[in-house]
């Protein structure tokens, strides 16, 4: 699971009025290369929590990415590579995404997050 | 965004202990009732055997045949602006995924074998439920549906997916549905369907129902096949606590037996709910390992013939008009266009706000 992807993700327990962003315990992360396209990375910057991502970064074990951040930070090279890099990839293999308001923990297995509800969850 | 529906389903029929199956003996009104408040969230047990359980034994099998790519979906996707983030519901083995290479997908499937075969492919995917998308609102650029509302067996379900694809995208974003039609190109394809009301009288004179199976247990032949149909899935439903359609039964201190004759899109006695083989070779069949207990269960059947496990997958097919009607709920999505394309209606949503 990529952070592109985590940014996304929300629990959708019965309920719950805020499930995102999901916390992330991460037991095992992999690095794989891809190239970049800055064009997208401008797209995507401008759907991400940046708050959520930063902390999700952190999380994976990646502290490169400035805390705060506005439309001229997207200038900087420097900036558009570190962004890349934690948006895209760094891949949680192994590890788990927690509900912020139950603790639930949804399983992360070879990179594949599993999101199903349980019954009683619905 | 999100809609928690409890969908409050009163059952509007009693039934005594030692009812017979396919018949009903008593209609009361609502102050006897069975009732019960289920989520339209929640899996039907139709669904976990003859989708779930049915994908996750012939997963490998069917991504093998899962190759060809349509050419509307194709431009659709095509079309779309470079940079942008699609999110693909009900992916299957990925077919679709990294179609337009300047795009991002992101798959969904409800089963996990299938989502391993897009992983093992570099996608980026997760286990998830199409009814309930564990997705922000407004966050893709554009959403697909490719043959996945057709396994959804109530009409509840089957908007509720729509109010999701509609929900997960950004104001503008489109949305294609595709799902197979009643009206089958090649008609000759249906006579291999077993409609579903046959299907379920064998279900609950199965394996682990109260009675045992035999050909004597088969004596519903003089009730009409709508009434049939229905009670079995009354009867199928009051064990799942899912009354949804029968909700929708219109007049309820009607006690002929036409109580289950509701509006042509709602029941099963309108020719669009099937049981659609699979025919799993048995050296595939070996290798997955689920069908050894499909066949004990009765899930699933053996062809010598043909040297196949037969599974078989529940469809509601949809008419033409079917998908403009779910949608015509829908406040803040659009149908930009409709077409039939190779059996299938298609439709593509804008989100509007």
């Amino acid at each position: 699971m990529r952070l592109l992807t985590h940014n996304m993700l929300s629990s959708n327990i019965k309920g719950v009025t805020n499930g995102f962003p999901l916390r992330i315990e991460a037991e095992k992360v992999v690095e794989k290369t891809v190239e970049m396209n800055a064009d997208f990375l401008k797209k995507m910057f401008e759907k991400i929590q940046w708050k959520a991502f930063i902390d999700a970064s952190r999380a994976m074990g990646y502290t490169e990415l400035p805390e705060e951040v506005d439309p001229t930070t997207l200038e900087s090279d420097e900036f558009l590579s570190k962004f890349h890099h934690a948006l895209l990839e760094l891949h949680l293999e192994e590890g788990a995404l927690v509900c912020p308001e139950t603790g639930r923990r949804f399983p992360v297995n070879k990179g594949i997050p599993n999101m199903l509800l349980h019954e009683d969850e619905v | 965004m999100k809609n928690m529906n409890a969908e409050v389903a009163s059952s509007l029929y009693t039934f005594s202990s030692n009812a017979e199956p396919g018949s009903i003996d008593s209609v009361s009104g609502s102050e006897n009732s069975y009732t019960s408040s289920v989520s339209v969230k929640s899996t039907p047990e139709i669904e976990k055997k003859y989708v779930h359980n049915v994908y996750d034994a012939i997963a490998p099998h069917f991504s093998s045949t899962r190759f060809a790519k349509w050419p509307k979906v194709a431009s659709f996707l095509s079309s779309l602006p470079a940079g942008s983030l699609i999110l693909d519901a009900g992916c299957g083995n990925g077919k679709y995924l990294g179609f337009n290479r300047d795009c991002f997908f992101i798959g969904c499937d409800i089963s996990p074998p299938l989502i391993k075969i897009c992983a093992d492919r570099g996608h980026e995917v997760l286990v998830a439920d199409a009814v309930n998308l564990p997705y922000r609102t407004d966050f893709g650029d554009a959403a697909m549906s490719i043959a996945v509302l057709h396994h959804l067996s109530t009409e509840n379900r089957r908007r509720k997916a729509i109010e999701e694809l509609v929900r997960v995208v950004k104001r503008g974003g489109f949305v294609l549905i595709t799902v197979w039609a009643v009206e089958q190109e090649d008609k000759s394809l249906i006579s291999k369907w077993t409609p579903l009301a046959e299907r379920y009288v064998e279900e609950w004179i199965g394996p682990g129902s109260p009675r045992a199976r035999s050909p004597s247990s088969i004596t519903l032949e003089s009730i009409p096949e709508c009434e049939l149909s229905g009670s079995g899935e009354q009867l199928e439903v009051s064990q799942e606590h899912s009354t949804e359609d029968i909700q929708e039964t219109p007049d309820l201190t009607n006690q002929n037996q036409n109580v289950l004759d509701v509006e042509d899109d709602k029941n099963m006695n309108n020719k669009q709910e099937y049981f659609v083989p699979w025919h799993l070779p048995y050296h595939r069949a070996e290798i997955s390992g689920a069908s050894a207990h499909a066949l004990a269960t009765g899930l699933a059947t053996k062809d010598d013939k043909k040297g196949a496990v037969v599974y078989n997958r529940y469809y509601h097919v949809f008419r033409e008009g079917e998908l403009e009607r779910l949608i015509s709920g829908i406040n803040n999505a659009k149908v930009v266009e409709r077409f039939y394309d190779k059996s299938n209606w298609c439709i593509i949503l804008e989100k509007t706000l």
